[in-house]
């Protein structure tokens, strides 16, 4: 459990809130082509697959690496909508 | 005084930048002459502040949508506008080669390409949420 009260999960909160705000930079960037949104989409998707190869695979080797993908996604999206950035 | 705008009266407002921009490129035989130029150069202009604010109100709405469906529909309508932009500009980038057109084409290309990825990464996330997921996975939010 967290300091309030929630499942930690495999990912932790705090990842999840680096991997949001990566998500941020590039998924909502004003000027897509900009190479701060390239940087950031890098920076994701390279985070998004240490966390699968090193904490997802030895407890779900069945799990595919898209899938993952896709709900962190969604879980940046969320998260995102419940913090928004200042 | 309620907001009364959704995304598609927005694309609207941008569509006759479109129709005057093809109007003043059609005015003038080619775009050889000083006149034409200037006056096709300021149409560049505000096309390209068109087609970057539609986007950059496109990514503040998806940012707040709770739906997928709904940020799949912000992206596709931005995707057609750039859409719509670039058939203009396919038409007119040979008249007027030296007045910011190519350039201008190059910039709606890559909107329009950004724009639909972030409809497919849309479509993506609303097919995933149909598929098994092991809980513990990720933190719970609430």
């Amino acid at each position: 459990m967290s300091e309030d009260g929630l499942p930690k999960g495999v990912v932790t909160r705090t990842e999840l809130a680096v991997l949001a705000s990566l998500f941020d930079r590039f998924e909502f960037a004003f000027d897509p082509p900009s190479i701060s949104a390239k940087e950031a989409e890098s920076e994701f998707d390279n985070y998004v697959r240490k966390l699968f190869d090193e904490r997802v695979i030895p407890v779900h080797p069945r799990l595919s690496f898209p899938l993952f993908r896709c709900k962190i996604k969604s879980a940046c999206r969320a998260f995102l909508r419940k913090n928004p950035p200042s | 005084m309620k907001p009364c705008l959704n995304f598609g009266d927005v694309v609207e407002v941008g569509r006759p930048r479109l129709e005057e921009m093809e109007r003043v490129g059609n005015m003038y035989p080619n775009g050889d002459s000083v006149e034409a130029c200037v006056a096709f150069t300021r149409q560049v202009g505000l096309v390209e502040g068109t087609v970057v604010q539609t986007y950059g109100i496109a990514a503040a709405s998806t940012r707040k949508a709770e739906e997928l469906s709904d940020v799949a529909e912000v992206w596709r309508a931005t995707s057609q506008f750039c859409q719509s932009a670039l058939e203009v500009l396919s038409k007119l980038k040979d008249k007027y080669p030296f007045c910011g057109t190519p350039q201008l084409y190059d910039v709606v290309l890559d909107y329009k390409l950004a724009a639909d990825k972030r409809y497919r990464g849309a479509m993506e996330e609303a097919e995933c949420q149909k598929m098994d997921f092991p809980k513990g996975l990720l933190p719970e939010l609430s």
